[in-house]
């Protein structure tokens, strides 16, 4: 009997959370999946038109390059925040002095509206009286800064640069948590054993964060390639496009060119992609996993 | 903490009770009814539910000085209409934009909405989103009061449907002690313009302020260019689709065009600065000129006011019909809305020549109703309304003359141009792709 | 809150150079990451004149606590304010719960279709949101819960579950088999097992999901604004983001209205984040 109940168990506690998570979430993906087979303007009833909106895709220009900086951004965040993030949390794991203070300091950026942050950091962008090109010309380094928000080649990493300012905090958060389930006695018993600092890390400490770091990385390949707030409150994909991302061109043309289906279709896009890169990687991850 | 959790869930079941006890209580009142029943007449006192007059008013005002006019327009109506339940939200004008497809699909919409004249409003009357008002129109007697500019404006197939309102014009503001420090006099032709801007360089002065950082600055120089170089007729019939980006009237345009850029009249770094940014040099007396609508002088410091002046756009060819940019906002009814009656009455007062007459005196915008008293206008504005009467035509502005998708691929080709132009052949050919697959496609 | 630097701390934790250098670094480093936010506290006690007349990257000429107040009265802070609060803590608890006992499902029992069960849950994350906007507002509106709290509420809570039940699930795997085991050998309820032995050894996790979770649900605007039509139910995102105008925005008053919002996710970080730090001694068996 009681084997049944343990059988039955996790789906009564799985019912309510998965019916209110298809209900309100699958059931619109797949919505949208349906929409990007059709032509609508938003407001009157949907015309079905087949693959059209997926073969402008690939003769649209635009697409591809907001592809390509995605990619970038993708790249940037699986690096640089991962590890950055990694080691702030290391370093204030211990109680060190002013620990808190440090702790909300890099939190701050994740808390504050996304449109302030954009706002002060367009302002320190500024090419003239911004913080950052006043500080490069007083070094004498550079005559006249560069502009970071107008000049095409640049401004995509100027924009990256602010979310990975932001997205530091969040990842030192989950690694914090992860560091606090470790059992401080494994990392003793390696200590006793004669195990370098480095050693610990890299054999003990980091294969014990696994869980974390799998987290890590897929919210960092997905808020990747789901970019928006920043590049349309900073930008708006320009100049020129030479900042545009999948998100910020789906929302032009979804809401400001009343292409919802066409907009649909580039979400479609982006779901695939980080599907790819994701489950690839869950799949052979939950192989590796211990079995209970 | 099996305490904290036993507490919190008793938290969130009594803020639902809470909440759902938040109902709008119906008023009733008690009528005398009379009900027969198997041959009786019997006279009965009932409770009967009062429907309240409701009017639900969402506005895109949150400019800080149209904000508070709003409210003070809502609070007339309200004095005038005391049994009247109005719900009045102002909403960011950006988000506005994106809200208002939320609006016009909900089931129960706001009855009245704030909005721009021209294609903007095209897009859903063609759509049947927005309710016929030609019955206000009649009654308000506002095909007599409003020049046929503005009727035609808001005109599909013989009916109204949206209301205009307010308007404003586009001019070349400029600083006037700077003027005068060089002994300028404002110029009237393209080649007079030319000397200004070289006088103004060669005194160190930066003769266009400019920033194009939301690209719409840029659509109001091509606007300019095209309607001195090819006549609004063209540039109207460019921005409807029936005129081709490849022909090569378009490409004068950017040669005029290219003339500033090369000689470096604009304000260095525009694409990095937004429109009021950009104003910073002027305020601070480095910038002498900026093309822009007169909301320019809204926020600006009372000094700065005082020493501006405009002029018209000038003149390339004298032969060609003046055209100018006078974007004209308003409002219009959903056609889903459950309050129709009070939507429209609402909208009789909006049109109406008191209602015109504060928001002219309070914001310095021009009113549409021409039964407005003119002689309340401060000088700037008559000197706009005569610009504006002195024009052969009226246009909205690029973004809302054109669709929005060609709006938008239009801008994209402006900032380019701006960056590189020499790459404006190709931009050229990509434009006329555009709007062939938009307007020329189904 | 011990706010004090533990001098004798202090002393023992820099006995070696190594720690002194990182911590040097860690200073620079910190001070760096300030710097946007200082400049935005300098922007919020400056006057918009000031401002237009002298850039933004300037000193004050006069500093005036003025644009706090006109947040507070004109972005309508105590109006939005409660209704913040009203939006966000219901999704929280909810969200919370229903997601930590779908983790402890898919993290504790074999069953078919668990890897699926999961796999749809981070599916649902992996589409920009933006998109569903209209879909969701329909369901919404067909619904009758178009322009209310409870609409916006069921929205957050189901669309978190994705992040919540794929952060949770995967802390608790680290949760060693043996304390459960011996838990269901002694005849304890799922229930019980669940509430009084996996939620508190999850506790950091949860805390940090809760952390994150308040910050993303306090913070959202886009959806307010869809799903919600009047006025008097807007949270404060949505009432700072009308002090935008279409050609005016007077931005000190945002920062000003901006910090103030950051300030209840603040408090709650800095009230779950000693759930962080407290460390759980995992070598007993209760």
């Amino acid at each position: 009997m009681a084997r049944f109940r343990r059988n039955i168990v996790p789906y009564l506690f799985l019912l309510i959370p998965v019916i209110i998570y298809l209900v309100w979430v699958i059931g619109p993906m797949f919505y949208t999946f349906y929409l990007s087979l059709t032509d609508w303007d938003g407001l009157t009833s949907p015309t079905f038109i087949g693959l059209r909106n997926y073969e402008r895709l690939f003769h649209d220009k635009v697409f591809f390059l907001s592809l390509k900086n995605n990619l970038k951004w993708l790249l940037a965040f699986v690096t640089i925040p991962v590890a950055f993030g990694l080691l702030l949390a290391m370093a204030l794991n211990k109680s060190i002095p002013g620990e808190k203070i440090f702790k909300m300091n890099f939190y701050m950026p994740m808390v504050l509206a996304m449109v302030v942050s954009g706002l002060i950091w367009g302002w320190m962008y500024h090419p003239k009286g911004g913080l950052i090109n006043t500080f490069l010309v007083a070094t004498g380094l550079f005559k006249k800064g560069p502009g970071w928000l107008s000049d095409r080649d640049i401004v995509l990493y100027s924009i990256i640069i602010v979310a990975i300012w932001r997205q530091v905090g969040y990842v030192m958060v989950l690694y914090l948590a992860g560091l606090k389930s470790i059992n401080p006695q494994l990392l003793e018993a390696a200590h006793i054993d004669g195990a370098t600092g480095w050693q610990t890390f890299w054999r003990i400490l980091l294969p014990l964060l696994t869980p974390v770091t799998i987290i890590v990385l897929v919210i960092s390949v997905i808020d990747s390639l789901r970019a928006f707030d920043l590049v349309s409150i900073m930008t708006r994909g320009g100049p020129a496009n030479a900042s545009s991302v999948l998100a910020n061109f789906m929302y032009i043309e979804s809401f400001n060119n009343y292409k919802m289906g066409y907009g649909s279709a580039i979400a479609v896009i982006i779901f695939l992609i980080s599907l790819g890169f994701i489950f690839l990687y869950l799949w052979r991850v939950m192989q590796d996993e211990l079995e209970y | 903490m099996k305490h904290k959790f036993s507490s919190l869930i008793g938290f969130v079941i009594v803020l639902a009770i809470l909440l759902s006890a938040c109902q709008p209580t119906t008023e009733t009142i008690i009528e005398t009814v009379v009900v027969e029943k198997e041959g009786e007449t019997i006279i009965k006192e009932v409770e009967v539910p009062v429907d309240k007059p409701v009017l639900i008013y969402n506005s895109y005002m949150s400019d800080p000085d149209p904000r508070v006019a709003d409210a003070e327009a809502v609070a007339t109506f309200q004095a005038a209409h005391p049994d009247y339940e109005i719900i009045h939200s102002t909403v960011a004008h950006e988000d506005f934009k994106t809200a208002i497809r939320a609006y016009l699909t909900a089931s129960t919409p706001p009855d009245v909405l704030t909005w721009f004249a021209g294609n903007r409003a095209r897009f859903f009357i063609d759509n049947d989103q927005i309710m016929d008002i030609s019955d206000v129109w009649e009654s308000e007697g506002w095909n007599t009061s409003y020049p046929k500019g503005f009727k035609a404006v808001s005109t599909v197939d013989d009916a109204q449907y949206f209301l205009p309102t307010s308007w404003y014009w586009w001019a070349v503001y400029y600083r006037v002690s700077i003027f005068e420090e060089l002994g300028l006099e404002t110029p009237e032709t393209w080649d007079e313009f030319l000397v200004v801007c070289e006088t103004l360089q060669e005194n160190g002065y930066t003769p266009i302020a400019i920033g194009t950082k939301y690209r719409w600055t840029a659509a109001g120089w091509f606007d300019y260019l095209n309607m001195r170089v090819n006549g609004p007729e063209f540039h109207i019939n460019l921005m409807l689709g029936t005129e081709s980006y490849a022909d090569p009237r378009v490409a004068d345009v950017f040669e005029y065009w290219r003339v500033l850029l090369d000689e470096g009249y604009f304000l260095e770094d525009a694409a990095a600065y937004s429109w009021s940014e950009a104003l910073e040099p002027m305020i601070a007396g480095d910038a002498a000129m900026y093309l822009m609508g007169d909301f320019i002088r809204d926020d600006l410091p009372d000094e700065t006011e005082a020493d501006l002046d405009f002029f018209r756009f000038p003149i390339i060819d004298p032969a060609v019909l003046i055209g100018e940019d006078a974007p004209t906002d308003g409002f219009f009814i959903p056609v889903n809305s459950q309050h129709p009656e009070e939507a429209k009455e609402f909208l009789a007062y909006l049109g109406s020549v008191e209602y015109q007459t504060f928001f002219a005196e309070k914001l310095g915008r021009l009113p549409t109703n021409f039964d407005v008293d003119k002689s309340l206008f401060t000088e700037t504005q008559q000197k706009g309304l005569a610009l504006i009467e002195g024009a052969d035509f009226v246009a909205q502005f690029y973004d809302r003359d054109t669709t929005p998708e060609m709006a938008d691929e239009g801008m994209n080709a402006f900032m380019a141009f701006w960056d590189d132009p020499d790459s404006i052949d190709e931009l050229l050919v990509d434009l006329e792709a555009a709007r062939l697959e938009i307007f020329v496609t189904e | 809150m011990n706010w004090n630097i533990d001098m004798e701390n202090a002393r023992e934790y820099f006995k070696s150079p190594w720690r002194v250098l990182i911590y040097i670094v860690l200073v620079i480093t910190a001070l760096l990451w300030f710097v946007p936010i200082l400049t935005a506290l300098i922007t919020s006690v400056r006057s918009f004149d000031d401002i237009l007349t002298n850039g933004f990257i300037s000193w004050p000429k006069t500093i005036t606590f003025e644009n706090f107040l006109t947040a507070w009265n004109r972005g309508g802070l105590n109006k939005y304010l409660p209704n913040s609060f009203k939006i966000t803590i219901p999704s929280l608890v909810l969200t919370m719960f229903f997601s930590s006992l779908s983790a402890y499902a898919l993290a504790r029992f074999k069953f078919p279709g668990n890897r699926w069960i999961f796999f749809t849950y981070v599916g649902g994350m992996l589409l920009p949101f933006q998109v569903l906007l209209l879909p969701v507002l329909r369901l919404t509106d067909f619904l009758g819960l178009y322009d209310t709290y409870w609409g916006l509420i069921f929205f957050h809570t189901a669309f978190q579950l994705g992040f919540c039940t794929f952060m949770l699930r995967n802390y608790m795997r680290t949760v060693p088999s043996e304390i459960i085991e011996a838990a269901r050998i002694d005849g304890c309820g799922e229930i019980r097992i669940w509430a009084q032995i996996m939620l508190p050894l999850t506790l950091p996790a949860i805390a940090a999901t809760a952390t994150l979770e308040f910050t993303w649900i306090f913070n959202d605007y886009l959806w307010a604004i869809i799903l919600l039509r009047s006025d008097s139910l807007k949270p404060i995102t949505a009432g700072l983001a009308t002090l935008q105008g279409q050609y005016v925005t007077d931005w000190p008053v945002i920062v000003a209205g901006a910090l103030i919002g950051t300030l209840p996710t603040l408090l709650v970080f800095l009230f779950l984040q000693r759930y962080f730090i407290e460390g759980l001694t995992l070598g007993s068996t209760k």
